[in-house]
């Protein structure tokens, strides 16, 4: 899952990107109101992360932006202004929750993971597909019950592929989730990673179909 | 006794002075009812005398007085007189009455003892047709005094009351009316003693008089005062619990990143980040402690005579190792001691503050000089660096208390230049930004020389 976080304060930004990409995420990094659509239009993010207090432009200034053009991206907005002024202002302008700072970053996640759930239409925290499951809440992959080990450029290609089970997903699409702005998105090191996990996936029922000029569909053997 | 009512202080004006003329008034009133009693009782006294007299006659050759029995009857007012008479010829003797009645000598009336009671006596001559050497006779009436000096007290007593009433009624009109003039007062202070106000709202004390309006007036103006230093602080306490909000989320970020992290380095570098941002905030609470004490009135005024190079001097001694640890050429210029007065405790944190921010915005490999002069009567202190400088529409905004410059990636609090302008200010001096020989920021400090 690749995320935006919309953060001024350069430290906390890059500390809560690092401690969000520990836990398997995608994570782009912005400093700025106005960076936001050039960060959007550049990536396919489930979900942005947004802290009110911003220069330039203020974020719920780039939440009003964004809700004006139908983008429906779920949006958890931080912020130093705990009112409830702040908050119902938050909400009523598109946010879709409001983590008040000082906060736990284990608040934080559970909130994505809500708020990710609810976008892919999920009530349970647990997505299955034959014997391959994915705990949302561990974030962790797992065949016939054993744990399946992924380096994290793998676990974003299958998370992804999981999260659109039974949908095809375009080599496009899967480059546009997975690849950070750090990354050089080279789509034919897409093919290496889906090769890789594929391996991985060796022997089960869970296998992942290319569709020649479409892309990828995860799907399992009845 | 000093009387701190002004109820009793005005009344107190009014009704002992008006005590004081009733007093003299009453004792005029008394002397006059004495002297209208005896004019009454004299002229009685010459009624009867002139009565008895004019019935002296010569009879059957004999001079004989009868005394008509009107003459005496006329003192019969019910106060129990008593009344004395004789009637003596011209030779001295007694026709009737009381022989041993004094005779008054003076005219028209004296007050004479007669056994032993007091007597207003009136002694009247009169002719005797034929009488011979018997003529003229002498009539001597006297009458004891108790009608007289019951109409002493009758006069004098409705006088009396009268005054009393006079003083009792115009104290009463004092009370009445001060009673009606203090309302307003009364109604102010109900209005500032009352519970509801808790706000500092204007008083508003409908009906007060011109005299008691600028006190209202004042009242409302030092609540305004105080109002605004109230809300200045509210602001300041959101501001600074705000501006610790990210600091602790950081501190939070990073400690929850340590303990995730299986790798020891990476686990190493996110402790030692956690320690740094520890520090960082220390600083910041150390920063807005400043600031609360820097205000005015949070503090008693001092006095310090202060070397501002000495003071200068150690602070760069203890910021030494962060210059040198950033390949900062950290220097001092100073031609002697540069003595100011001032609270000396919050000058070298000033100082502290100056120093701090052009260490932090100076990159690594820069200048930092720190320059002492005494020129015109003035102490200048400048700190000279080598960093970005700050923008000429951004100089009036950095002294605001957690101003940042945008686009600025240094991670300062925004409190230093805020507590570099209050404590100059405070010192009765004045800070001004500038542009620096290398394009760097210079500060520049001037105080009053001691």
């Amino acid at each position: 899952m690749r995320l935006l976080l919309v953060e001024d304060n350069r430290e906390l930004a890059d500390w809560l990107g690092k401690t969000l990409r520990q836990a398997n995420y995608v994570v782009d990094v912005v400093h700025d109101g106005e960076d936001v659509e050039h960060a959007l239009a550049a990536g396919d993010h489930a979900l942005i992360i947004l802290d009110l207090a911003l220069p330039r432009m203020g974020g719920l200034e780039v939440l009003r932006m964004l809700r004006a053009r139908g983008n429906a991206v779920p949006v958890i907005v931080l912020t130093a202004n705990a009112s409830l002024d702040g908050r119902v202002k938050g909400l009523n302008e598109g946010a879709d929750d409001y983590l008040a700072k000082p906060f736990q970053i284990e608040e934080l996640e559970a909130r994505i993971r809500v708020q990710l759930r609810r976008a892919n239409d999920r009530t349970a925290p647990v997505v299955a597909c034959g014997d391959l499951v994915f705990d949302t809440n561990t974030r962790l992959f797992s065949l016939a019950g054993e744990t399946l080990g992924l380096t994290p450029r793998e676990h974003a290609v299958l998370e992804q592929l999981m999260v659109k089970a039974g949908r095809t997903v375009s080599k496009a699409a899967l480059s546009a989730a997975i690849y950070d702005f750090e990354t050089d998105a080279d789509p034919s090191t897409i093919e290496i990673y889906v090769h890789r996990v594929r391996k991985k996936l060796e022997g089960s029922r869970v296998q992942i179909a290319t569709l020649r000029g479409l892309g990828y569909l995860l799907r399992h053997e009845d | 006794m000093r009387i701190s009512s002004l109820r009793l202080q005005l009344l107190a004006w009014v009704v002992l002075p008006l005590a004081g003329l009733a007093t003299i008034n009453l004792w005029t009133s008394h002397r006059s009812a004495l002297a209208t009693a005896d004019l009454v009782t004299d002229r009685m006294l010459l009624g009867s005398a002139r009565a008895i007299a004019e019935q002296v006659a010569i009879v059957d050759g004999v001079l004989d007085a009868t005394v008509p029995p009107a003459a005496i009857e006329m003192f019969d007012t019910g106060d129990r007189d008593s009344v004395y008479y004789h009637v003596e010829t011209a030779g001295g003797r007694l026709l009737t009455g009381y022989p041993d009645l004094p005779e008054d000598t003076r005219q028209p009336s004296v007050e004479a003892v007669y056994r032993d009671q007091a007597l207003r006596l009136l002694t009247f001559s009169h002719a005797v047709v034929g009488a011979g050497p018997d003529s003229p006779i002498t009539v001597t009436v006297g009458v004891t005094m108790a009608g007289h000096d019951a109409m002493v007290k009758r006069l004098w007593l409705s006088a009396f009351a009268q005054q009393l009433a006079l003083v009792a009624i115009a104290g009463i009109f004092v009370l009445l009316g001060l009673r009606r003039g203090l309302a307003p007062l009364i109604r102010l202070r109900d209005a500032v003693r009352s519970p509801r106000r808790s706000d500092l709202d204007p008083i508003e004390v409908p009906g007060a008089q011109s005299e008691i309006r600028p006190l209202i007036d004042a009242l409302n103006a030092y609540m305004e005062r105080v109002r605004a230093q109230m809300a200045a602080q509210r602001r300041f306490i959101a501001n600074a619990a705000h501006q610790l909000r990210t600091p602790l989320a950081l501190l939070s970020t990073q400690a929850s990143y340590a303990l995730r992290e299986t790798v020891p380095d990476a686990r190493q570098e996110a402790l030692v980040a956690l320690q740094t941002s520890s520090g960082k905030l220390a600083r910041l609470a150390e920063q807005l402690l400043t600031l609360s004490r820097a205000e005015p009135g949070s503090r008693r005024p001092r006095a310090d005579h202060v070397d501002l190079t000495e003071a200068a001097r150690h602070v760069l001694e203890t910021h030494a190792p962060i210059a040198i640890g950033r390949n900062i050429d950290l220097g001092l210029e100073e031609a002697g001691p540069v003595p100011v007065i001032g609270d000396g405790t919050m000058l070298r944190e000033m100082i502290v503050n100056l120093v701090d921010n052009a260490l932090r915005y100076t990159r690594a490999g820069g200048s930092v000089t720190v320059k002492l002069a005494a020129t015109d009567g003035e102490a200048v202190l400048t700190v000279d660096d080598d960093g970005p400088g700050i923008p000429a529409d951004e100089r009036d905004h950095v002294f605001e208390r957690f101003y940042r410059i945008v686009g600025s990636t240094e991670e300062g609090s925004g409190l230093g230049l805020a507590i570099v302008r209050e404590v100059v200010e405070n010192a009765g001096g004045r800070v001004t930004l500038g542009d620096g020989a290398t394009g760097g920021l210079v500060v520049e400090v001037k105080l009053p020389l001691a």
